[in-house]
């Protein structure tokens, strides 16, 4: 009940927040862009696949960081309130991740069912719906764990990138270290541990388009076949939003504010 | 009749001591002014009565109850913190009409007149981004008072407010003192102190200096103004 008044408010102060209404245009100008300028609707969505899977959660992760810290003082307001924390951080994530899920189903969701309507673009949509949740749930927790907002947001800058660029470095020099060596079972589990790669997984399994799909990609079809692929891919990231969520209550329940 | 009991609250960050072994009892139907100079731990003195900070040692109780994780014990306190800050997309009425909903109240229940008093009837459509650090405060102090609170906690009340909003928030505290609440108020400024206070209780460096009614902290000190008292008074310890 409290919590979704939170919720509701805060909600209220995203739809009026320029930076979210920036990045639903954004998202927009992006795939409208790409459909218009590639005549072929699944070559446009693979790109659009590409531009996604970096971009989504770069914003979702830094507009979360920036708005926890921004809004500090109003945080500070709540917790003097009768209310306890849980409904609290519980209503500013669940309105942080309304809002983004309000911006992709407009930037994203709008062209897709236009341009390409069909199983592979809600694939892809939830995908990415999901990638902005995990980063929104790794946002709160970073802001929460760190006091300085430019700590803050210089992690979540390092975390992006650990998933975008370091992983895919690590991950193509264990192959080649270990490649006389059968690592087909340990890819699931490495897989996992990034969302990015799980939500790219999802989306390829779907497109069943071997060049694109990538190694782990081509595994976990190998492995778990198409559709059970797809679930398992998407399960874990229901996973990469659950850990950093439970942790964020813990920590937000005992932080100094 | 005892309304605030803090028993050897001490609060810790890293390595550093904000407050140590604070003992003291704040009554009913009076004004307690927390003074001490910058970094003295005033605000994290209140911070612990408000639950924002755990204190690291000691307990605290409100009207017979130890604050613990229930936060029920703070629909009796209405609080005014040092620096508002509000979501800047919010107008001023969504944001008191949020925390009337926050705080269970209805509009019957909630005490507006703050609201008036100050000035804001004919800005409730304002967008909070869009106002001064003195319209903030009195919306601050509009929602401090708005429950009727049993208690009322204010960090630098007046700091922003032109001189007659400021009385007009002074009035309205000592008018909550004659009806048997408590207030705690931390300030810079002495004569404020002066004319509304029944203790003071200075902090300094964490630690809880002294606790005394103004009457003798002047007399004890052979002055009559607070700011020629205090260096005596701390000059030769009580």
């Amino acid at each position: 009940m409290i919590m979704g008044k939170v919720l509701y408010y805060t909600l209220v102060d995203l739809a009026r927040n320029r930076s979210v209404v920036a990045f639903a245009a954004l998202v927009l100008a992006v795939s409208e862009g790409l459909f218009l300028v590639e005549a072929d609707p699944v070559k446009a969505l693979l790109s659009l696949v590409q531009v996604m899977l970096a971009l989504v959660p770069l914003v979702s992760l830094i507009l979360t960081v920036v708005y926890t810290y921004d809004t500090h003082e109003f945080t500070q307001l709540l917790a003097v309130q009768p209310i306890g924390r849980r409904a609290i951080l519980g209503g500013r994530m669940g309105a942080m991740a309304l809002a983004l899920l309000v911006a992709l189903l407009f930037g994203l969701g709008l062209p897709l069912t236009v341009h390409a309507p069909g199983t592979t673009s809600l694939v892809l949509l939830v995908a990415v719906v999901l990638l902005a949740w995990v980063h929104t749930a790794l946002g709160t927790l970073i802001a929460l764990l760190h006091r300085d907002k430019a700590r803050g947001v210089g992690i979540a800058l390092a975390t992006w990138a650990g998933f975008v660029l370091v992983y895919d470095a690590l991950l193509m020099a264990l192959l080649f270290a270990f490649s006389d060596r059968p690592i087909e079972p340990l890819v699931l589990p490495i897989a996992a541990l990034n969302p990015i790669d799980l939500a790219r997984i999802a989306i390829m399994i779907r497109v069943d388009l071997a060049a694109m799909m990538g190694y782990s990609g081509a595994v976990y079809q190998h492995m778990l076949g198409s559709a059970p692929g797809i679930a398992v891919a998407l399960t874990l990231m229901f996973a990469w939003i659950a850990w950093p969520t439970l942790v964020a209550f813990r920590v937000f329940r005992r932080k100094d504010l | 009749m005892d309304s605030i009991i803090f028993s050897g609250v001490g609060k810790r960050y890293r390595s550093l001591w904000a407050l140590r072994d604070v003992d003291a009892t704040f009554r009913r139907g009076e004004v307690v002014m927390v003074i001490g100079p910058n970094g003295s731990g005033k605000t994290t003195l209140i911070k612990c009565l408000l639950g924002l900070v755990r204190p690291t040692t000691g307990s605290i109780q409100v009207e017979g109850q130890v604050i613990g994780p229930d936060p029920g014990y703070r629909r009796s306190i209405g609080s005014m913190p040092q620096l508002s800050q509000f979501p800047p997309s919010l107008t001023i009425g969504q944001l008191l009409e949020m925390m009337r909903d926050v705080r269970g109240l209805t509009p019957a229940s909630a005490d507006d007149g703050l609201v008036e008093e100050l000035g804001l009837a004919h800005q409730l459509d304002k967008r909070l981004g869009a106002l001064s650090g003195g319209t903030r405060q009195k919306v601050s102090a509009v929602l401090a008072f708005r429950s009727r609170p049993r208690i009322l906690v204010m960090d630098e009340p007046t700091a922003g407010l032109d001189p007659v909003s400021a009385r007009t928030v002074l009035d309205r505290a000592a008018a909550l003192r004659s009806e048997g609440g408590t207030v705690l108020i931390t300030s810079h400024l002495l004569e404020e102190v002066e004319a509304l206070a029944d203790r003071i209780a200075y902090l300094q460096e964490g630690t809880l200096r002294f606790l005394l009614p103004l009457n003798d902290v002047l007399q004890r000190s052979g002055t009559d103004r607070l700011a020629l008292a205090l260096p005596k008074l701390l000059a030769d310890p009580v």
